[in-house]
């Protein structure tokens, strides 16, 4: 309860204010290899991520989602360009502090799950906080309390490779999601996971956007996209479209989605029940021809959903 | 902030024991090492003490004249055989008089050695000593007759007493009080038998268990008249006048030596030191033997984390992503150098002092337990498991966290 109502003084604190940048990319460039065999993964990006915005983040395999995430996670650094987290550039922070940024306000999911087999799946969990410098106990129930929310308190004391993967993918994001970081950087977070499982996954972390935090997933299904607010293809380690979409907490069947040359006229008209207003064109778009047929298939598949399986959590969370 | 100790030691635990096999291998290696220098320690502690124990034994108001001017250079050590055992002894008779004079001096002894061939009717032995010597000697040594008496200003001076074994030796039985032996052509009657001291080793560098002890009047007629006297031993009447008396001793020597100081007098512990340090310098070698061991238990545990940092790269990869810093990573590894290493040398502890005391079995000494070897074995299994344990440390903190992740298995 306490959260909702924390959530919702959000919403209201953030409906008068600018939006605050939180991450910013300038001509980011990461190379791969040597000589003839060199290749960027990414090549120049400039983007531009605000706080408590929702990104998917969607393209080809090789198009440098991946890289772009770890770059954005500081597990990797660029050859090229400029990251600032929160108004500050990377570089100029220290290894030091860039793990502390890691332990307290990153939390990462992986594609590959990456969790310790040799620890219980509490003890994994738990494992982010020890670097925020928590007590075992704490931790531990700190853990305890968030499995149980992903429903796999009864498996706590078993090992990573005693689940399946589905399990152990919802013990990643449990994981990641433990030290209540505010930036959340998934890298394919339902890729290994029946629908229902997703749906309470992707449910987890549209809660922690409607909390203010920033979200930024890659995914390959075009269905989670409509819990994003805003989508991004990349291409060829460039971003190929970048697109805004008004989300409405109140009923989760009609997430709208508006390219981005249309955005002022669309917010204006939706102003009271949108929670991501931009304030500025994205500066590279390509190919806008690349978005639509993405626009289509979202909201097709959004229809076949169930509507019995939108929880209540979404509607609870939802300003009145 | 709070330090990570106990999880990095947690973790280091359960890290080790989940590969209890390897782990314990490991800790052979600093253990064997550890254990081999606690026997060394604690049995050369043990023998130190025999001695120490001796002068404390003997009322400590006991002190000693030598010939020469002791020093404790390592060069002595290094010849089988000390050089002033063959040099003459600068100390006369008329010292033993000057000491005699000495106010608060109750008794002096002087002590002749010579190594001789004893024979008898029927048996001989080589190279025994027969100390020549006055009867105050079995005062000032504690010696005690087991059959028979001590010599004394009424006994002949052709009567000699004989150690136990050396009684066995010659005559093949304990109790040979009235049979002869001869050296040089003298022939010596038993009046007396040393009841058993087995300590071969004391401050006058004799065994009476297998020596023979005659009147100084007779050794000075087997060395052609002359006294050569190894040692002077003397007992004070006070242990706290020790200090005032071997002054006065020194002083009157030294008048005696024509101005010149060619003897050394010694009291309290100084009495052991010689002793002392001929098994310092031994042990001294044997450790640093022992020591080749303990490095290559070190180079074992360095081996091990190596390994053990380059299976475990996914995980350090992940720690990095949940937010490890390069330094708790480097902890965590040196933790589990450490906790190998201490309690390899824990147990090392132990099993050498099994060891020792399975050895002190067939010795006259038992090994000594003192806190001086406990904390040599804590310093020496911390210094190898920090030693070896940072290089490996460093290179799990220095693993780039993305292509750890990378590395599948």
């Amino acid at each position: 309860m306490i959260r909702e109502r924390k959530s919702i003084l959000i919403y209201k604190m953030k409906e008068g204010k600018k939006p605050q940048l939180v991450i910013e990319l300038r001509a980011l460039t990461k190379r791969y290899g040597i000589g003839d065999a060199a290749h960027n993964a990414l090549d120049a990006v400039n983007l531009k991520i605000e706080k408590g915005e929702f990104i998917a983040i969607m393209g080809p395999s090789g198009c440098g989602k991946t890289t772009l995430l770890n770059i954005l996670g500081l597990l990797d650094r660029p050859e090229d360009g400029d990251y600032l987290l929160d108004g500050e550039p990377v570089d100029s922070i220290s290894g030091r502090k860039q793990a502390q940024i890691r332990a307290e306000q990153i939390g990462i999911v992986f594609q590959s799950f990456n969790l310790i087999n040799r620890m219980t799946v509490l003890e994994n969990v738990a494992l982010p906080l020890t670097y925020k410098g928590l007590g075992r106990l704490k931790r531990l129930e700190a853990a305890s309390t968030i499995l149980k929310n992903f429903h796999l308190q009864e498996r706590e004391y078993y090992r990573p490779w005693q689940l399946s993967g589905g399990q152990m993918q919802r013990v990643a994001i449990a994981r990641a999601l433990v030290n209540k970081p505010s930036i959340i950087l998934a890298d394919e977070p339902t890729g290994n996971l029946d629908s229902r499982s997703s749906h309470v996954i992707m449910e987890e972390l549209s809660d922690l956007h409607r909390q203010g935090n920033t979200i930024i997933m890659v995914t390959h299904n075009p269905d989670l996209t409509s819990y994003a607010s805003r989508v991004i293809h990349m291409l060829d380690g460039k971003i190929a479209s970048d697109t805004k979409i008004k989300v409405k907490f109140s009923d989760g069947d009609d997430a709208v989605k508006i390219p981005l040359n249309f955005h002022t006229k669309a917010a204006v008209a939706s102003a009271e029940d949108a929670i991501a207003i931009e304030e500025k064109p994205v500066p590279v778009k390509r190919k806008k021809a690349k978005a639509s047929p993405a626009t289509k298939r979202t909201s097709t598949s959004k229809k076949s959903k169930t509507p019995g399986k939108t929880p209540k959590r979404r509607v609870k969370g939802t300003p009145s | 902030m709070r330090l990570m100790f106990f999880d990095h030691l947690a973790s280091a635990y359960r890290s080790l024991r989940s590969s209890r096999g390897r782990s314990l291998l490991t800790m052979l290696g600093v253990l064997i090492g550890v254990a081999s220098i606690t026997t060394i320690l604690s049995l050369a502690g043990g023998i130190t003490s025999v001695v120490d124990d001796q002068v404390t034994a003997l009322g400590n108001n006991l002190a000693i004249v030598r010939p020469g001017i002791q020093s404790s250079n390592l060069t002595s050590i290094s010849s089988p055989v000390s050089q002033t055992t063959f040099s003459t002894s600068t100390l006369t008779e008329a010292d033993i008089e000057t000491i005699k004079t000495v106010p608060g001096v109750e008794s002096v002894a002087p002590i002749m050695t010579q190594n001789a061939t004893l024979t008898t009717s029927n048996n001989s032995r080589d190279n025994t000593v027969v100390i020549a010597t006055t009867p105050e000697l079995a005062t000032i040594c504690g010696l005690k007759a087991r059959d028979g008496q001590f010599i004394d200003s009424q006994t002949d001076a052709n009567t000699a007493v004989v150690g136990q074994q050396l009684a066995v030796d010659l005559y093949g039985t304990e109790k040979p009080i009235g049979r002869t032996f001869s050296v040089r052509g003298t022939t010596f009657t038993i009046i007396g038998i040393l009841a058993r001291l087995s300590d071969p080793v004391n401050y006058n560098n004799i065994d009476f268990d297998t020596a023979a002890i005659i009147h100084l009047e007779a050794g000075k007629a087997l060395n052609r008249g002359i006294a050569q006297i190894q040692q002077i031993n003397l007992r004070a009447v006070d242990a706290a006048n020790l200090a005032d008396i071997t002054t006065k001793i020194e002083a009157g020597l030294k008048a005696n030596h024509k101005g010149e100081t060619d003897f050394t007098v010694s009291y309290g512990q100084a009495v052991a030191a010689p002793t002392s340090d001929l098994f310092k310098a031994v042990v001294i070698i044997m450790i640093s033997i022992a020591a080749i061991s303990l490095v290559v238990g070190g180079v074992g545990i360095m081996n091990i984390l190596l390994v053990s940092v380059a299976e475990r790269t996914r995980e350090i990869g992940i720690r990095k992503a949940v937010g490890a810093t390069n330094g708790s990573i480097a902890v965590q590894f040196l933790m589990e150098s450490l906790l190998l290493s201490l309690t390899g040398g824990f147990l090392g502890y132990l099993t050498g002092y099994v060891v020792a005391f399975g050895i002190s079995t067939m010795l006259y000494f038992a090994p000594s337990v003192n806190w001086q070897t406990a904390v040599a074995a804590l310093v020496m299994s911390l210094t190898v498991g920090l030693l070896f344990g940072i290089y490996p440390a460093y290179r799990a903190a220095r693993k780039h966290p993305i292509e750890s992740l990378r590395q599948y298995h």
